[in-house]
């Protein structure tokens, strides 16, 4: 067995942590666990991607074409521009926040609303302000954390795990916002 | 215990494991993470330090005296430190020393993607080059175990992937290495002729007696597999990425690529029908087994440049005809538009450039966030090319402007990071043959941080920072050395800035504009948020060609034309954008 998730967002929205608590939460399950944590200029703007694979052995952290099983996408473009990545009938997890590029904020291009719209038809997409839930957590920033619990649905990884994980990997003050968010991503 | 560790924090992990004492950096994607790792530990001195020449020194001033000593940069880096290297490296090794140089196939952040092989070759070091985090760790305590053994330098060459990449690692502790002292002895560390005649002869040696050993060395793995005539030569990450395709063929895992055991290959080349090579980059392992006479294949079916993935390697071992059914077949990237990396909201750097672009002056440019100045929302800097290079570039083209007649001024821009790293000694050399027909304006970009690599602190943070502890006074230097033309300017007032830089460029010889507002996501700024009016609005977009990420225009319930529009979430309430406004129409909110 072996799962392949992508990460994908804009650099500054937390995906370096995200990917190490995946990879934290896979390990603890038993899982041989590869990573690439952020592949892109990690200043705040730029696009930015990274993957966890995990399963009984891993050689490379990198996911063949094709061969993705879950894509968590914490802006929608950035979910849409890795699409090619995964498998048909994959999970393509989608945080609505819309974080618009330069071109776009330039008016020299368009925001691709309706390509990403269209990724239902090939793909298990499912969208969620994770924004909100977060703030009806009781903390903005707890965003990423209802998109693992949305995700965690999903993999073999028991919950007790992703808290213990959570708890360690988050500053101690935001950690009971991050697990109320994480179960309100679990149980939507 | 094992544990799931990134490429570098194994590094850093092996170094505290195999008794490191000493260890110095410049941060730079993709290894500022070792050094950052290494603070953590106890009982290690670590530092990042002005530049990789310095970081260099210091590890091997610690090597000197027998202490384990590290030295990690980026592959550029090891440019700058490649003086004391190329000297050094003749001496017999005390304490053992790894340089590790961050490689980066593919530039995802780098100006350039040399192959830092060749100078672990060209420095006579042996080479390690690990594919893992596992591995990382490992063969940072081979390479130190060897140094000392051998009596040399040692490298570790790291692709960005590798340091970036996480793995599980089984943990061990960490064995004393005391260190034995500096020995006096000058025929031995006095790297003058006579001396140096015997270091060529010793390097030599012992390269050859390296060799020797890595016919049977516990890194160099042999995978055989009964029936194939086939032998596929790898390292690193090429040897994972390989191992994914399940592919009936033998294998030679190189953990040291450099040297290369002549006679290992020899027997190899003898058994199989066919040898081919797998590495990123330059034909580095290819040209090796060339050298010795072994026929074999590689880049011929590989890209020069860029990463090589697995689907990659099936395609070329396809057309090989080492594969019959390929497994996967090469994506096609989803085209869709594209998503440059821009200033920060609140970047202190945004209106400098609006500015610069305006003036539409001839910009030198240099390495930092500002570096993004190139990207098309300002293409406000015209020449990029290496730490500190825009103090020598910039004097080298007035000067040819003035004999040539150009009576046009010249802009550089720097920033604090890299004025300490290796301006300094351009800014010196201004002073030299100044002519009262130069039209020189520096701008400093002090925003008390080194901030494309993650905020590490230099030579002038503590200024702004009480935790750090150098508080180098920019104008002060530069006035005590004779350059006396030095403003400090705050530049979110912006018609102040823009006449202050208007001012120098009209100005003949050597003008200097140090900003002063600091990075505004290292220390973290946030004033009110502005907000547009939409009764005052009157749709220009000059707000918008900032480039600011909270700023766009805006369809508004009940107005036909688009407007500007700020979101609140993300305005860090600069107020650029309020002063660049034609008719007032962007407010503060409180």
């Amino acid at each position: 067995m072996v799962r392949n998730i992508v990460l994908a967002g804009v650099g500054g929205q937390g995906l370096v942590l995200a990917t190490r608590i995946i990879s934290e939460a896979a390990f603890r399950a038993g899982y041989d666990v590869k990573t690439n944590d952020v592949i892109g200029l990690s200043q705040r703007g730029g696009r930015v991607w990274g993957s966890v694979r995990y399963g009984n052995n891993i050689y490379s952290p990198n996911i063949p074409p094709g061969q993705g099983d879950m894509l968590l996408g914490l802006e929608p473009l950035e979910a849409y521009r890795w699409t090619h990545l995964m498998k048909e009938g994959a999970y393509v997890i989608i945080n609505e926040k819309v974080v618009y590029p330069t071109p776009v904020l330039l008016e020299e291009e368009e925001y691709p609303y309706e390509e990403i719209d269209s990724l239902r038809d090939k793909f298990n997409v499912i969208r969620i302000n994770a924004r909100d839930e977060a703030k009806m957590a009781g903390n903005i920033k707890a965003a990423n954390a209802v998109m693992l619990g949305l995700m965690a649905r999903y993999l073999e990884i028991d919950t007790d795990i992703w808290e213990e994980v959570l708890r360690e990997n988050v500053p101690s003050k935001d950690v009971e916002a991050n697990i109320t968010a994480f179960y309100r991503g679990y149980n939507k | 215990m094992k544990k799931v560790l990134t490429g570098n924090q194994a590094i850093a992990r092996g170094f505290y494991e195999a008794g490191g004492l000493v260890a110095a950096s410049y941060p730079g994607s993709p290894t500022v993470e070792i050094l950052e790792t290494l603070k953590k530990y106890d009982g290690i001195y670590a530092e990042f330090s002005t530049n990789e020449k310095v970081a260099l020194e210091v590890a091997i001033g610690a090597s000197l005296y027998g202490a384990r000593a590290m030295a990690s940069m980026k592959h550029v880096g090891v440019n700058i430190a490649s003086d004391p290297l190329m000297t050094f490296t003749q001496t017999a090794i005390n304490g053992g020393f790894v340089l590790v140089s961050g490689d980066d196939p593919g530039m995802a952040s780098s100006q350039n993607e040399q192959d830092n092989r060749i100078i672990g070759k060209f420095a006579n070091m042996g080479i390690f080059y690990p594919g893992s985090s596992q591995e990382a760790k490992d063969y940072v305590k081979y390479a130190l175990d060897l140094s000392e053994r051998f009596q040399t330098p040692m490298m570790i060459d790291i692709t960005s992937r590798v340091c970036h990449s996480r793995g599980v690692v089984k943990l061990e502790d960490r064995e004393e290495h005391k260190p034995q002292g500096f020995k006096r002895d000058q025929e031995k560390y006095c790297m003058l002729p006579p001396y140096t005649f015997k270091a060529q002869h010793f390097m030599r040696e012992r390269i050859e007696k390296l060799r020797e050993y890595a016919y049977n060395a516990p890194f160099n793995i042999l995978e055989e597999v009964e029936g194939s005539d086939t032998l596929i030569v790898t390292s690193g990450l090429m040897y994972y990425n390989l191992k994914e395709l399940n592919l009936p063929v033998s294998i030679y895992k190189l953990g040291m690529v450099y040297p290369i055991s002549i006679r290992r290959m020899r027997e190899l080349s003898e058994r199989y029908r066919r040898i081919i090579v797998i590495e990123e980059m330059m034909p580095f392992i290819e040209n090796e087994l060339k050298l010795m006479g072994v026929d074999c294949k590689g880049k011929e079916y590989f890209s020069f440049t860029g990463e090589i993935h697995t689907e990659d390697i099936e395609e070329a071992l396809y057309r090989m005809g080492v594969v019959n059914n390929r497994k996967y077949e090469k994506a096609k990237a989803v085209e869709v538009v594209s998503r440059p990396p821009m200033f920060c909201a609140g970047c202190p750097h945004r209106p400098v450039f609006d500015i610069l672009k305006k003036l539409n002056v001839t910009v030198i440019g240099d390495i930092g966030c500002y570096s993004m100045a190139v990207l098309p929302a300002f293409k406000a800097a015209h020449v990029s090319l290496s730490m500190g290079a825009t103090l020598g570039v910039t004097k080298g083209m007035n000067k040819a402007m003035r004999l040539n007649g150009d009576k046009k001024p010249v802009v550089s821009v720097i920033g604090d990071g890299t004025f300490f790293h290796s301006g300094l000694p351009g800014f010196v050399n201004l002073l030299h043959q100044i002519d009262e027909e130069d039209n020189m304006t520096f701008i400093i970009l002090d925003n008390r941080t080194t901030a494309m690599t993650g905020g590490q602190q230099n030579a002038s943070s503590g200024r702004y920072n009480e935790n750090d502890d150098m508080r180098v006074h920019i104008k002060a230097l530069l006035n005590s050395i004779g350059i006396d033309n030095v403003k400090e300017v705050d530049q979110f007032n912006y018609k102040e800035t823009r006449e202050a830089i208007r001012q120098a460029t009209r100005e003949k010889g050597i003008s200097v504009i140090i900003t002063t507002r600091p990075c505004a996501l290292k220390y973290r700024i946030r004033e009110p948020h502005f907000y547009v009016d939409t009764d005052l609005c009157i749709s220009c977009r000059t707000c918008v060609k900032l480039n600011c990420p909270p700023i766009r225009m805006k369809k508004y319930e009940g107005i036909d034309e688009l407007k500007s529009y700020i979101d609140p979430d993300d305005c860090v309430g600069c107020s650029v954008c309020s002063q660049t406004c034609p008719v007032g129409a962007i407010k503060r909110s409180e």
